[in-house]
């Protein structure tokens, strides 16, 4: 009997979308294909709060974007079933939408999927990611290694410089908000994770074609 | 869909690449080919880093058959690339209407099922040769205080009404077997009975009607089928403009009339807010604010005729100017006016011009205190420079037409205008007359006139933006007034001066007469008209919601659909200004 697994001292094996999504890792993109012809998947979580340790998500939203082109056919949207829902809540506010809940494991698969050879993008995506690791842990899930980009410091590079001094910049100043009214995107359907991962989407694009402009021309320079 | 950027269509014309059309935030292109299931025929490019929506041809499918507001915006011409010049704006107009906001319809209906109207019938009626008598016992069993005289054919000749009865028999002392031809009003005003309930009314009201009578083809040599009274039109509808102008007419007190034209500002909003027809907005307001000015004459001719006794009877008129003649100003902005009056022997002369003034000093002041605004130029009444004779009038007008320099041809834009607003019609006549003589005599005004009317810069930038103002306390706004009504009022003046048309004012009516007039550019015309009516629209209720003269617009606080309706609008404009261009040889008239 292996009672290493059972009392979870030892990862159960691991199922074949993990599998199949680290051989992905394995491949490299060349880093002189032109950003235009470079495959995206702009996501975004809502959690209960910002603690890594103590929170958890509670939705995502995903777009991918490749060829310059944002998918809108192919974006996702989910929602976690929250671990307890208080019955006061319902009642104040009244929340007994129908959303499309899924699993744990629907939502890592999906991520997992849409993720394959592309490459991550999000505002402040660390800890996004750090979320879905979190998430996925437990299924088998060690590390999300993948190129990622994130559109925070993007923005910064772009703007300040790639050798700025950090403790010159102000974080309010790249809020997604902030950069979003910088850019001229309007702000709709702010803070859902779907919402924001498209508003995200929008400010890609801007970023890049502002990149491709100052000379970041190809995946080696954009991630340089 | 444009998101955001710019997108111009091009075609290869001539084997040389040209620009049709721009799209901006919010066009949507490429849409013919999907209705027509064609090719494509224009390219697209990005003129800048641009966001477009790209919608499935599937789920557009479905959403034009299932959304009936979609494929109406689609069947008017509002998406880009459909190389039609001239979008036909009764179909915006539609659109509009039925996609404007619906927030105002709980509102009090004015004029209950408007579309029909429901005149009295069968009609109270006598024939010629019948005796009073038994016309009154007729009207007397069946309750009625009116009854209509036809002829054999039925066709109605007259009407009698109780006032008649009281006025040209009882206290004539006429005996009761008198023909009711003797006593009737005649001839009878007659109408179609399938004309628009807004037509119908407005005419009653503009000829201060009692009774309207219908027959089968309009004119009284057809046959009588109903009669509708302004009695049963104030009985349905309260507080209407019949009322207001009744009120109007009755009052002698200042603060009453200015009280009365709030009142009126109110209906113009309902008016508005319902898409009443702008014709009929402006008929009513026009009407309104004439009576105002009548009123006030009235007034101000009472209070100073003790002291003149001799001239106070020198027959004068009133004259409109500006968008007052033209009969378009629904807001109280600036007024233009002036009096000209019947030349006087020399001994009286002084007398009669100190009298004229100081009548139209009162004059004026009564208007200001009707929440009129005063002419910052002050082509008023009272300046003395605007209040003359009809000898010094002549003269002013052969001056400018004669030597056509910037400040006549001004002159001429504002004072060609002009409309006998109350006083001796036969005054503002002779003026007339007088004008179209002097053209006549100088042809080569008219081409001074129409270079003139061209100098206002076009509505649209390169790019298909609004040309806001630069500077200044309006900057970043669109000025309407100048870019889009008055190169469209210049020209309509211009054209119909060449056409020596007499009593059409309006702009818009300026348009219909002339698309009447020239019927290869009829199509043109009647869009340039209705374009004109949709500027007035916004105008007043910009104007309205802004407390202002509504006319300094800021583009961004008008929706998609009113942006792209005001676009649709500026067609004509250029059309227009071509037609004038090409007619009065422009390009080759010295600068």
């Amino acid at each position: 009997m292996d009672w290493k697994s059972i009392f979870g001292l030892r990862p159960l094996p691991k199922p074949g979308y993990i599998k199949a999504y680290e051989q992905t890792l394995l491949k490299k993109t060349s880093k002189a294909k032109p950003i235009r012809e470079l495959d995206f998947l702009v996501l975004d979580t809502e959690t209960t709060g910002l603690d890594v340790r103590k929170d958890y998500v509670l939705s995502y939203g995903a777009v991918q974007v490749s060829n310059n082109r944002m998918r809108i056919s192919e974006s996702k949207e989910f929602y976690m079933r929250p671990k307890k829902r208080s019955k006061e809540a319902v009642k104040v506010h009244g929340l007994i939408q129908v959303r499309p809940y899924i699993s744990r494991e629907q939502l890592i698969r999906s991520f997992l999927e849409d993720a394959s050879n592309k490459i991550l993008v999000g505002h402040h995506l660390g800890f996004d990611l750090a979320m879905l690791e979190k998430l996925g842990k437990t299924l088998g899930l060690k590390k999300i290694k993948q190129p990622s980009l994130d559109t925070f410091e993007l923005a910064v590079r772009l703007e300040v410089g790639k050798y700025h001094n950090p403790n010159s910049i102000a974080a309010q100043d790249y809020s997604l908000d902030k950069l979003c009214e910088r850019y001229q995107i309007s702000l709709d359907d702010r803070h859902t994770a779907a919402g924001d991962a498209l508003l995200t989407a929008q400010l890609l694009l801007k970023l890049l074609k502002l990149a491709e402009r100052k000379g970041i021309k190809t995946f080696g320079d954009l991630m340089a | 869909m444009v998101k955001d950027g710019a997108i111009k269509l091009t075609d290869f014309i001539d084997g040389e690449e040209q620009t049709i059309e721009f799209c901006d935030e919010g066009d949507v292109f490429g849409v013919l080919a999907l209705l027509g299931k064609r090719p494509y025929i224009l390219s697209a490019k990005a003129k800048e880093n641009s966001l477009i929506m790209a919608v499935p041809v599937g789920i557009f499918d479905k959403i034009l058959k299932e959304n009936s507001q979609v494929s109406l915006y689609f069947a008017s011409g509002f998406a880009s690339g459909q190389v039609v010049v001239r979008s036909d704006l009764s179909q915006t107009q539609k659109v509009r209407t039925l996609l404007g906001n619906n927030s105002h319809q709980n509102g009090l209906l004015l004029f209950p099922g408007q579309a029909s109207i429901n005149y009295s019938q069968p009609v109270i009626q006598c024939r010629i040769g019948d005796t009073i008598s038994k016309a009154v016992a007729k009207m007397s069993t069946d309750k009625v205080g009116s009854i209509i005289i036809v002829d054999e054919n039925n066709c109605p000749q007259g009407i009698i009404t109780d006032k008649d009865l009281r006025n040209r028999l009882i206290a004539k002392g006429l005996p009761y077997d008198t023909l009711v031809e003797d006593i009737m009003s005649h001839p009878v005003i007659t109408a179609k009975k399938d004309l628009e309930f807004s037509q119908i009314y407005l005419n009653m009201v503009k000829n201060r009607l009692h009774h309207l009578v219908f027959t089968e083809d309009g004119t009284c040599q057809s046959k009588l089928i109903g009669i509708i009274s302004d009695h049963d039109i104030l009985l349905s509808q309260g507080n209407s403009p019949a009322v207001l102008i009744k009120a109007l007419q009755d009052s002698s007190d200042v603060h009453e009339i200015a009280k009365l034209r709030n009142q009126a500002e109110g209906m113009l909003i309902y008016f508005l807010e319902n898409e009443l027809a702008i014709d009929f907005i402006a008929g009513i307001i026009t009407e309104i604010n004439d009576t105002i000015i009548q009123r006030a004459i009235a007034i101000a001719k009472a209070r100073h005729s003790v002291d003149f006794r001799d001239v106070c009877d020198t027959p004068f008129c009133f004259l409109g100017l500006g968008s007052e003649g033209r009969g378009e100003q629904l807001l109280r902005t600036d007024l233009d006016n002036a009096i000209v009056y019947e030349d006087v022997p020399a001994e009286l002369e002084e007398k009669t011009r100190r009298f004229m003034h100081l009548m139209a000093r009162d004059i004026m002041d009564i208007l200001f205190a009707c929440g009129f605004h005063s002419c910052p130029a002050e082509m008023m009444a009272n300046n003395p420079e605007w209040c003359q004779p009809l000898s010094q009038w002549k003269s002013y007008f052969s001056h400018w037409i004669s030597k056509p320099d910037q400040q006549s041809l001004l002159m001429a834009s504002i004072f060609f205008d002009f409309r006998a607003v109350a006083g001796k019609v036969a005054l503002a006549e002779a003026l007339t007359e007088h004008v179209y003589k002097e053209i006549g005599k100088e042809r080569i005004f008219l081409n001074f006139f129409a270079k003139n009317a061209l100098l206002n810069p076009p509505p649209l930038g390169f790019f298909r933006n609004f040309m806001v103002e630069k500077s200044g306390e309006h900057a970043e706004k669109f000025d309407i007034k100048l870019r889009a009504m008055m190169p469209l009022a210049d020209a309509a003046r211009v054209l119909v001066l060449n056409h020596q048309v007499v009593g059409v004012n309006n702009t818009f009516k300026r348009f219909e007469k002339l698309a009447e007039l020239e019927p290869n550019q009829a199509e043109l015309f009647k869009d340039a008209g209705k374009a004109y009516e949709i500027f007035m629209r916004i105008r007043a209720l910009e104007g309205l919601s802004a407390s202002s003269s509504g006319r300094f617009i800021q583009p961004d606080s008008l929706g998609k659909l009113q942006r792209q309706l005001l676009k649709n609008a500026f067609f004509p404009i250029d059309e227009i200004q071509k037609i004038l261009r090409v007619r009065f040889q422009l390009d080759y008239f010295g600068k």
